[in-house]
């Protein structure tokens, strides 16, 4: 591989982002971590390195051909993909979608190494399984394995640990480690503490342009950033209810959810069994388990979007499920946010009307929305720092911000129960540690009762004292 | 059987035909509840019928499925639809005696053996529902009296069904009574309950007859649709190789250029879809279309006569006695066309140059549409259902073309649109060739390459008022306005 030159280029990707005048030089076997706030460019910067973005002025030589990418660009491509290739909708067969077999081999070119990576992300039982069946962590290892195992001269990892599930992290870090001799490495982290000894120099961007570029072995520079990333957000105020809505009240003396002797099959495949499980009001949990435990099955159980909820002993606010209630007189008692939910939250829309549509519990908005409701929204993004953009559309923001979005449209109704499905994937530590107070201050508080879902140990609440673990 | 329609008497068949009404949200206040705890079986589970039930049973209500017995012992694809989502499903003899309300959605041409198998095991005053009117209308199908008969015809596919109403919104559907089965007049509340229970009351709901439904839906697919489409495809494609394009160039313009066109039409009518293109272009293409609006007429009117008399379906049904046969050789036939055999060249063309090279297409487009229309509306069907079956459909149909270019969309879309789309090809092809030997690249393949656009302002002004005011304009642009989900919200 040559050195790659960045050269006073100005990239733009779309009409409300560009990158701009980015000197940049990567020399082979250097390796880069790339840190910034959420919406700073960190994804796009990687990206220019797969060819996305239109140089508007300067240029980016050097790029080799062979470039493993794990990135939520590259993910949705992907899906994208399947869906292309799905034609349900035109055939009366139900797509079962490429199946993770052929996504690894389509790609991999080093045998030894893919027996390896199956064994160690335990894969084998998921060969067969369609891609978009897969859960979030399933779906980032099958990422990583197409990367890692196509000879790549250099790899391109956007937070090549999220969703990975806790015991996965150490080993992938590992395997990434005896690479570094090997290939260059640019590797985007939202999260400073994740970054590994084996990075020799650290990007920091902002807003679309390179504001420090460090070597690791600096280590007072390296101190330096890293206190300017944990400035601490002071002072946070949740926007207060819609004193208009009307959820229906709850009976206090029942929990809001009961599973008895729950399981979810697919043909011959059991992904839990026998689960028993009750909510009380204001008791907080904690969900965690290995990705492909079935968390997400689980959570999907209680909001009525699987399909097996109906053949399952459940009872969610008062209903037992099937006895004639609906979808969305479940919905509206609950605020749900999850990684599917970016995927499936593709209507055009902006952000302001992103956020009312937690009142509607829709996708899109096709309500008019009062003026109580477009208030609220409006502290809400002012809270995210968004409130300038409140015309813009959704699809032009970063990931790490639609998940924001996403988020305070979970919490703007104040939902009896409010479902986070890891919801800080993809935040950067500012916007993480407003999100962790934000979910503290809701457990103290007497509306809400959370059911929380994450990986990570250091993401822990404070209020959740109850504790389920799959798998 | 006979002829549904050609027993009516005068007077009838208009007053059916002329029946259609966009309803208003507050009559679908009640929700589903009509239906709740009635037990709803669907006869086949594929597209509409596993998509619906879905719907149906997210809305609260009982669904179950029952499969033909083949289907269950081997295990295919529609037992495998209905049972991987948790739904019970049996053979006719153990669920159509317990159903109160029975959704045929089997294809079409299957629906005379199976409405005539399934009808006698049905309990005492039960209802039968269709999502297209075709047996009852065409091939006169006569249901037990005590039996109430209904249509609930969702106006998309059956994914799309699906995805709208996860979104909390739907898709346009047209409802319709058989007031010759209406024994204890509750068709309506039926039909209306079971509309909601889908999602498609949030999207607009059209009050139709089984007539109406039929008579425009055979109109809509078998002309603007698949027909025009079709034809369009294979005039453009010759003529472009013809004049010395490229022909991969000419293929993607053709396969892609429908779906591009179709986008804008989708979004705004045919004034959006001919406001994308430049000033002068624009002229040109409403003058092309007004040329071949007046060359192609009386093919739409005979079209809309055959199906009239119903000596469309009389022919067609024919043809399923014999196998298909016809139908098998044109479908050969189409696939053996040179734009069906040539691969589409590689590089991307700019959105803007589909229009821009294709100013021919989009004078088809609107020809077709508004010829369409109109056919439609002088033979007595409301603006509102000729709509439905033109303007509305015509992004569907390009989006399958884009997918699958023409052999694999005609073998997708039902046997009668199919069979349809090659009469009107037939017919359609030879009658534009003398227009065909006028034009050149510059209208299809190349652009008008114009330094400059120079336009008349008096000209443009009566252009712009023409296609304006054309009244598939007025009638989209209010039913658009309840499709909310495509309108940007601000
Ligand atoms: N597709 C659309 O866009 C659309 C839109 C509006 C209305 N509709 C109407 O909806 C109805 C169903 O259309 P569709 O597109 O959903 O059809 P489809 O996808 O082809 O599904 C038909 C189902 O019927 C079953 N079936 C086929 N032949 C049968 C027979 N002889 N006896 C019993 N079952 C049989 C099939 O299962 P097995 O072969 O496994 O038995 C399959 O599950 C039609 O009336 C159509 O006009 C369709």
């Amino acid at each position: 591989m040559n050195t790659i030159e960045f050269n006073r280029a100005t990239i733009r990707f779309n009409e409300s982002f560009s990158l701009a005048d980015i000197e940049w030089r990567i020399a082979p076997r250097e390796i880069w971590a790339i840190t910034g706030a959420n919406g700073s460019g960190k994804s796009a910067l990687v990206a220019t390195l797969a060819g996305k973005g239109e140089i508007m002025s300067g240029s980016i030589e050097g790029i080799p051909p062979g470039v493993g990418v794990v990135s939520l660009e590259a993910q949705a491509e992907l899906i994208e993909r399947e869906r292309e290739r799905d034609d349900s909708d035109i055939t009366d067969e139900i797509s079962q979608g490429t199946p993770v077999a052929q996504m690894l081999d389509e790609v991999s070119t080093n045998s030894d190494l893919l027996d390896r990576l199956i064994e160690m992300f335990r894969f084998a039982p998921l060969l067969g399984r369609g891609f978009r069946k897969l859960s979030t962590g399933e779906t980032r290892k099958v990422l990583l394995t197409r990367a890692l195992t196509c000879d790549p001269e250099m790899l391109v990892l956007d937070n090549p640990f999220e969703g990975l599930d806790a015991d996965t992290v150490p080993q992938v870090r590992e395997m990434l480690r005896q690479k570094s001799n090997e290939i260059t490495m640019v590797l985007v982290f939202n999260r400073f503490d994740e970054i590994p000894d084996f990075v020799t120099h650290i990007v920091y961007l902002e807003n679309g342009s390179i504001k420090y570029k460090i070597e690791t072995r600096d280590s007072s520079a390296v101190e330096a950033l890293s206190q300017l990333l944990h400035l601490k957000k002071t002072d946070i105020e949740i926007p207060k209810a819609d004193l208009n809505e009307k959820i229906p009240v709850l009976d206090d003396s029942s929990p809001l959810v009961r599973i008895r002797n729950a399981s979810i099959r697919y043909g011959q495949n059991t992904v839990f069994q026998n689960l028993d499980w009750c909510i009380w009001p204001q008791q907080h949990w904690q969900l965690t388990g290995p990705n492909g435990s079935g968390k997400t099955c689980l959570l999907n159980l209680i909001t009525g979007d699987h399909p097996q909820s109906y053949s399952n002993d459940i009872f969610v606010f008062g209903y037992q499920r099937g006895s004639g209630e609906s979808i969305w007189d479940i919905k509206q008692y609950i605020g749900y946010v999850s990684t599917s939910l970016l995927w499936e939250y593709r209507v055009s829309i902006n952000l302001i009307n992103v956020v009312i549509s937690g009142f509607y519990d829709s996708i899109g908005l096709y309500n008019e929305a009062s003026a109580s409701e477009k208030r609220i929204a409006l502290q809400w993004l002012r809270l995210l720092g968004l409130e300038g953009q409140a015309d813009q559309p959704f699809n032009c923001l970063s990931y790490g911000e639609q998940r924001l979005l996403l988020i305070a449209r979970a919490m703007v109704k104040h939902p009896p129960l409010l479902i986070l499905d890891e919801p800080c994937l993809g935040l950067d530590d500012i916007n993480r540690q407003l999100i962790l107070a934000l979910i503290e201050k809701i457990c103290l508080g007497s509306e809400s009762t959370v059911l929380y879902v994450n990986h990570h140990a250091e993401d822990k609440i404070k209020g959740i004292k109850y504790h389920l673990s799959l798998g | 059987m006979a002829n549904y329609f050609n027993t009516l008497t005068l007077r009838q068949q208009l007053s059916q035909l002329g029946k259609c009404e966009f309803m208003d949200p507050s009559e679908f206040s009640d929700g589903s509840n009509y239906l709740l705890g009635k037990k709803i079986v669907v006869i086949g589970c594929g597209s509409q019928g596993l998509n619906q039930g879905l719907n149906l049973r997210d809305s609260g209500l009982d669904v179950s499925y029952t499969l033909r017995e083949a289907a269950i012992t081997e295990q295919r694809q529609s037992w495998k639809n209905a049972t991987e989502n948790g739904f019970a499903v049996g053979t006719y003899a153990e669920l159509i005696p317990g159903a109160d309300l029975v959704l045929n959605l089997t294809p079409d041409k299957q629906h005379g053996a199976v409405v005539t198998e399934v009808v006698p095991l049905m309990k005492q005053n039960s209802c039968l529902s269709y999502s297209h009117g075709f047996n009852i209308v065409e091939e006169g199908m006569h249901i037990r009296s005590d039996i109430t008969v209904i249509m609930v015809a969702p106006k998309c596919p059956g994914t799309e069904v699906r995805e709208e109403y996860k979104r909390g919104f739907g898709v346009p559907t047209l409802i319709a009574v058989h007031e010759d089965n209406d024994p204890r007049a509750e068709g309506l509340a039926i039909a209306k309950a079971y509309a909601a229970g889908t999602g498609g009351h949030r999207a607009g709901v059209l009050m139709s007859s089984f007539i109406a439904e039929v008579k425009s839906d055979l109109m809509g697919e078998q002309t603007i649709l698949c027909g025009m489409l079709q034809t369009g495809s294979l005039l453009c494609f010759d003529k472009m190789v013809e004049n010395g394009v490229e022909p991969g160039y000419a293929a993607k313009l053709v396969q892609y250029g429908w779906e591009t066109v179709g986008e804008a039409l989708k979004h705004g009518g045919i004034t959006n879809m001919m406001d994308r293109l430049s000033n002068p272009a624009k002229i040109r293409a409403f003058e092309l279309a007004q040329e071949m609006k007046d060359i192609m007429r009386p093919l739409y009117l005979k079209h809309m006569d055959d199906i009239m008399t119903g000596d469309f379906s009389s022919g067609m049904m024919d043809d399923w006695a014999n196998g298909d046969k016809k139908l098998l050789d044109w479908r050969k036939e189409t696939g053996e066309t040179v734009f069906e055999s040539t691969e589409s060249s590689d590089p991307e063309i700019p959105e803007q140059e589909y229009f821009d090279h294709g100013i021919l297409m989009v004078a088809m487009v609107k020809a077709g549409v508004e010829l369409a229309f109109e056919t439609m509306t002088s033979a007595g069907i409301k603006e509102e259902s000729a709509y439905y079956e033109s303007l509305h459909e015509t992004p569907l149909i390009a989006n399958l073309i884009a997918r699958k270019k023409l052999f694999e969309m005609n073998s997708i879309i039902s046997d009668t649109a199919e069979y349809g789309c090659y009469l009107y090809n037939h017919a359609c092809q030879p009658l534009l060739s003398d227009f065909m030997a006028k034009v050149d690249t510059d209208v299809i393949g190349r652009g008008l390459g114009l330094n400059d656009f120079y336009v008349d302002n008096h000209r443009l002004i009566e252009v712009n008022a023409a296609i304006r005011n054309h009244p598939v304009e007025a009638v989209g642009k209010t039913l658009r306005a309840h499709m909310r989900a495509m309108k940007k919200i601000v």
